[in-house]
């Protein structure tokens, strides 16, 4: 019993990671039509920006993650203003350019750091444990589940009681009609791929005490982060949140019966066959069409 | 005949001279450098097989690499059940006891050579249907054929005791057809791979000017107006789905009898990347160009990967995203687009001098 | 026995009932025209029939076939045609691929397979001369004018040979040169075809109909000749509002 708790509650700090990371693919995707395949590389640099910044000048995680949000944001905004505006009419084209930003950028860490596992330790202030009957919280993994319902809930906020988000609501449902009434959309987009860029580089930098930091980490997380965006229907926040829970909670729960693997691809299995049933995801957006 | 047919057959004579007579000439018939050749020979039918769904379908499918993989499997372990006296070696070492049942009729070469197409033909069948019954398509289809090769390329890692997990099958048998013993340091080697390629193309040429072809690219365009013409959308691109993994799992096989190895390295992401890429760089709306393509991409990389050893990735990196942006339609777009030109100038020319007055005519028919 | 026999037809939207209630019969090589205000469910009613919506309840018989729980393709095998408000012709394909797609009397897998595609046949070189497109063949649609490309689309139905053909309106922006040569390329089909057309031009319903049906709110307002519908008071107050 309590083995089945533990793995849950850790089941969970993953699914939090892991909504981070779909929070930020789902208002790109949800906004502009885009899938960002590069979203992984963009997790990646910010678990490095993460361990630059602690190797360098001894920052914690915690004094990181504003700067480390700036910086991939901006790398964000920069691959939104060179490539991806350009390609806005050709959406199979944008899947195949992000993919290519993805190697470059996996490229360039490989070459100026290396392609060996680099070590960032987690914040002083939340070590220990909380522990309840036999079951250990960590005080990082709580740490990490509280954030992300904030960040969901600023997300949230943004997207509905700020005046970027009316206007960002108003170029998703009718771009051209929205620039007629003076909305500014290329910078609307810029500003969104920016902010979603800038929530994978958080993820990154809290993924950093719990994952070894390769070059090629992004890979495996951008795709699970896909089957939530998926799973949860486009364009739903909460939605993405509920598929968060769900995948990581039944990923955690499939390997305990059988093993790491085995529960991966039968997760997998799972979410194909739900797309077969409901091909909108569980929380479709309202709109006709 | 079309227009584009002729193009097609001519660009095919032209491109079967040059790897039939003119490589062989150039490489001086040395059977290593031959070999590498034949490397890149058998890569150009994947490409080809993505160019034939992704170009004329507009199905993007981004697990290619997955049913290439599954080609290269059942020869591989054909070929190590053959070098293997009794069972082979990893499965003793991984306490596998006796040889799983589907590895057993594997000891046929020719239902190796049925499985090595049908079997990606299956899975990628099953997959498809799922996928094209629910009107999955664009992006989705991209991200869900990338999730399960990711899902199936762990599954083969996973299965040391069946599939030689991270190692691969090495220590491979050569491949006896028809009682030839094939080396494949062999100029007839470099030409068998070359046929096959080439047979290859031919079914690409066929498939794209058939009715069949036509009714894919309007598929492509508007899946929902073909529908209403009568088309049974999904199992047309079912159809062309399994059709693509079908060849990939030929170029699987004749890959690994090239290299003589198999690798879960096959079924990467980034070898799936990699394919899209030779496809893209060709140009993806066409067979021959896609084949050239992997060619092209392939010979390069060994000749610049010695000059940038960690930067090719790199340099591929940035040439691909340059192309998606600039070169959509790939290395064919270009030799297409200064065609048409050649041909627009010259039609301007010949009206020009023949029927200037020529201009109304179409105000003249439509008051008809 | 009618062609097209649709009975008690109803559909909802959420908690709007589009269609309600509506009866509907069309026999061979009649041209019956849809009328009625926005939102009157007329192309819904084509979607129905052609399968690109679901309906709610009710039944569609077609040609002795009861229709309503098949898939669109099925449907158009029986031969039921459909032209969409917006022209919807392949752009990227030319003048001569679009019509040898609409050619579909052989739509199977296997059939399209063995098929390696002909540059010319007598068929496809009449009905381009129908619509005047003959010296356009070899372009690609989407290089062709708004009223070029309305007519391509009219000449993929009669391609298609389907017994009844729905169009929705299919003068929709056409001058009125353009508007009496589409009149006449129906005239030519009556007899041949039934069609249902959804049409906004009085003119031009009064050259073409055999029979009208008016709709309003889903239900069925009045049917009859043109004469009769013209001369129809409930007709003229759903139109002039009460």
């Amino acid at each position: 019993m309590d083995v089945l708790f533990n793995q849950l509650f850790s089941g969970l700090s993953m699914a939090s990671i892991l909504l981070i990371i779909a929070l930020g693919l789902a208002i790109i995707y949800g906004s502009m039509g885009v899938i960002n395949l590069a979203h992984g590389e963009l997790v990646m640099l910010g678990a490095y920006a993460t361990w630059a910044l602690q190797h360098f000048f001894g920052f914690s995680i915690l004094l990181a993650l504003p700067f480390v949000f700036v910086a991939v944001g901006a790398v964000g905004w920069l691959i939104e203003k060179i490539i991806v505006q350009r390609l806005y009419s050709r959406p199979l084209d944008t899947i195949l350019a992000t993919w290519g930003i993805g190697i470059i950028l996996q490229q360039i860490v490989r070459i100026a750091i290396g392609p060996e596992s680099r070590f960032v330790s987690g914040p002083e202030i939340l070590r220990g444990n909380i522990q309840i009957g036999n079951v250990y919280m960590s005080n990082y993994r709580i740490f990490v589940i509280v954030l992300s319902i904030a960040i969901l809930g600023a997300t949230w906020a943004i997207m509905t009681r700020t005046e970027f988000g009316t206007k960002l609501r108003a170029v998703i449902q009718n771009r051209s009609i929205s620039e007629c009434y003076g909305i500014e959309s290329e910078r609307i987009y810029s500003l969104t791929f920016a902010y979603g860029a800038g929530l994978a580089g958080v993820a990154g930098a809290l993924i950093t005490p719990l994952f070894s930091t390769i070059p090629t980490m992004g890979t495996g997380l951008v795709v699970n982060a896909f089957l939530v965006v998926i799973v949860g229907g486009l364009g739903s926040l909460f939605g993405t949140a509920l598929a968060a829970v769900l995948i990581g909670q039944a990923t955690a729960l499939f390997s305990i019966v059988m093993n790491d693997t085995l529960g991966r691809i039968a997760v997998l299995i799972c979410i194909i066959l739900l797309i077969r049933l409901r091909p909108r995801g569980l929380f479709p957006g309202k709109t006709r069409n | 005949m079309t227009k584009k047919l002729k193009y097609d057959l001519v660009a095919y004579a032209l491109f079967a001279a040059v790897i039939f007579l003119a490589v062989p000439a150039y490489l001086n018939f040395e059977g290593y450098e031959l070999n590498t050749f034949a490397r890149y020979l058998s890569l150009g039918i994947v490409s080809l097989a993505l160019a034939l769904s992704w170009g004329t379908a507009g199905i993007l499918n981004l697990g290619q690499a997955a049913t290439f993989g599954m080609g290269s499997y059942a020869m591989a372990m054909h070929l190590k059940l053959k070098s293997s006296q009794g069972l082979p070696d990893f499965m003793s070492w991984n306490n596998v006891e006796e040889l799983p049942w589907f590895w057993v009729p594997f000891h046929s070469l020719s239902f190796t050579l049925l499985a090595g197409l049908l079997i990606p033909a299956s899975i990628g069948g099953i997959i498809a249907i799922f996928m094209f019954r629910a009107r999955i398509s664009g992006v989705f289809v991209a991200v869900i054929t990338l999730a399960f090769l990711v899902a199936f390329q762990l599954l083969v890692i996973e299965q040391q005791g069946y599939t030689g997990g991270q190692n691969g099958l090495t220590g491979l048998a050569p491949l006896t057809l028809l009682g030839w013993t094939v080396d494949i340091y062999s100029l007839s080697f470099y030409y068998l791979i070359a046929a096959c390629l080439f047979v290859a193309i031919m079914i690409g040429i066929y498939l794209v000017h058939s009715k069949f072809g036509l009714i894919l690219r309007a598929i492509r365009e508007d899946a929902d107006r073909t529908r209403f013409f009568g088309y049974n959308v999904a199992s047309y691109e079912t159809a062309a789905f399994c059709i693509s993994a079908a060849l990939a799992g030929w170029s699987g096989m004749l890959y690994t009898l090239v290299l003589e190895f198999a690798s879960p390295t096959y079924m990467s992401v980034s070898f799936s990347l990699a394919i899209v890429i030779w496809c893209a760089v060709g140009g993806r709306e066409s067979i021959i160009a896609a084949a050239i393509g992997a060619i092209v991409v392939n010979l390069l990389e060994v000749r610049l990967s010695d000059v940038f050893v960690e930067g090719w990735n790199l340099i591929l990196g940035v040439t691909f995203v340059l192309i998606v942006m600039f070169m959509p339609r790939g290395l064919h777009g270009v030799v297409a687009g200064a065609n048409d030109w050649i041909a627009r100038r010259k039609d301007s020319r010949v009206s020009n001098a023949k029927h200037s007055n020529l201009k109304s005519r179409p105000e003249i028919k439509g008051g008809q | 026995m009618d062609l097209l026999e649709v009975t008690d037809l109803r559909v909802d939207f959420g908690g709007l009932r589009a269609v309600d209630g509506l009866n509907l019969n069309v026999s061979q090589g009649e041209i019956l025209c849809l009328l009625g205000p926005n939102g009157a469910g007329k192309s819904t009613t084509l979607d129905l029939i052609c399968g690109k919506t679901q309906l709610t309840s009710g039944s569609i018989r077609f040609d002795g076939h009861e229709i309503s729980n098949i898939p669109e393709f099925k449907r158009v095998r029986y031969g039921i045609g459909r032209k969409f408000q917006v022209p919807s012709v392949f752009k990227e394909l030319t003048v001569d691929e679009n019509l040898q797609v609409a050619r579909s009397k052989h739509s199977g897998l296997l059939q399209t397979l063995s098929k390696f595609r002909h540059r010319h046949s007598p068929e496809i070189e009449r009905i381009l001369e129908l619509v005047g497109l003959e010296t356009r063949r070899a372009d690609m649609a989407g290089n062709l004018s708004h009223g070029e490309t309305q007519w391509l689309e009219i000449a993929m139905l009669i391609a298609q040979d389907s017994k009844l053909i729905l169009m929705d309106e299919p003068t929709a922006g056409m001058t009125i040169q353009e508007t009496d040569k589409t009149a006449r390329i129906f005239e030519s089909l009556r007899k041949t075809h039934a069609l249902i057309v959804v049409e906004h031009d009085m003119s031009f319903v009064r050259q073409v109909a055999d029979r009208i049906t008016v709709m309003a709110q889903g239900k069925k307002l009045a049917e009859g000749t043109v004469t009769e519908i013209e001369n129809n008071e409930a007709v003229k107050s759903a139109y002039l509002g009460h």
